[in-house]
């Protein structure tokens, strides 16, 4: 989520104006979705979702600490952390593949924030906090797969890239760390962590590429 | 062209940018001038099988040591280059 200024008052000190600010939290795509229908008329083929309200966290290994790094992980998750281009759910977040030797940690309502997370990783990672940083695009629906194939030259075909499998690749010439979730009413879901600044040009690239399936836009706070 | 990163798999070439030739080593400090002239600006213009750096930037972000024939664009080996992944190379 972006920050905004807000100037809600005005206050006068001394013959000159101080304007005071309040930070007004806001997904970087608050401008461009909008909840409803687009696109052709009928059943929606695509559902695009944007998640709000995450954490986020790169923990990326020091040099020559992979293994410290690795054991830190399972100590904090209960689970390895991916060593290929994979996502794994753990009880409240999913660690995400984002490259050699490093890792993203997904999860909400301040269960792995950075804070928390770092004296576990103290000399072994290095971390960055990426909650603001990017936006989370759920994809799903019937076409969702038709449609990301104008997008991505990553073959997302069942038996190529199943539940769990991940990919730091690009679109529309935009980075993105893309992976597929659990299925949702027995169907695909393909999630898309974006740079915040980015969201919005790869929301309009994806809204065209769908628009000829139908599409039903939401947002959501729940991962 | 399509390169296979070790990392994340066969990618498409518009993931990748090209540095250059992956043999320059950086001379020692009292190596002297010429040395480091030819480090820094000769560069063999090869025709055939060339060892060169690529940089996975639309992917992992990972440095990649690729061997190329620049006449065929048949790549013959990938390898990661000295520094990528953190842990695993150079380290
Ligand atoms: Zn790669």
């Amino acid at each position: 989520m972006s920050s905004s200024a807000i100037p809600y008052s005005t206050i006068r000190m001394e013959g000159a104006s101080v304007a005071e600010f309040s930070w007004d939290v806001r997904s970087p795509l608050d401008r461009a979705l909008i909840v409803g229908p687009y696109g052709a008329q009928g059943e929606a083929g695509v559902s695009l979702t944007e998640i709000r309200n995450f954490d986020l966290v790169q923990v990326m290994a020091r040099r020559g600490n992979a293994g410290e790094m690795m054991a830190a992980a399972k100590a904090r998750f209960g689970v390895a952390a991916p060593e290929t281009p994979r996502a794994v759910a753990t009880a409240d977040a999913t660690l995400i593949w984002s490259g050699p030797d490093q890792f993203l940690v997904l999860s909400k309502d301040g269960k792995h924030l950075i804070e928390a997370l770092a004296p576990g990783f103290a000399g072994s990672a290095s971390l960055s906090d990426q909650s603001h940083a990017r936006a989370l695009i759920s994809i799903s629906g019937e076409k969702a797969r038709a449609m990301l194939a104008k997008l991505s030259s990553i073959d997302l075909h069942p038996s190529v890239f199943a539940v769990g499998a991940a990919a730091a690749t690009s679109m529309d010439h935009t980075s993105v760390t893309l992976w597929r979730g659990k299925d949702r009413d027995g169907q695909a879901v393909f999630n898309l962590l974006v740079f915040a600044t980015f969201a919005e040009s790869l929301w309009h690239t994806i809204l065209d590429s769908a628009a000829e399936y139908g599409v039903t836009i939401g947002h959501s706070g729940d991962l | 062209m399509r390169i296979t990163c070790p990392f994340c798999g066969e990618r498409e070439l518009g993931e990748f940018t090209y540095l250059g030739d992956a043999k320059p080593q950086r001379p020692a400090a009292d190596a002297g001038e010429d040395a480091v002239y030819d480090y820094v600006y000769l560069r063999d213009n090869i025709a055939g099988v060339m060892s060169e750096h690529w940089y996975h930037g639309g992917g992992c972000r990972a440095w990649l040591k690729v061997t190329r024939n620049t006449l065929t664009h048949e790549i013959s080996a990938v390898e990661a280059a000295a520094g990528a992944g953190a842990a695993k190379v150079g380290a």
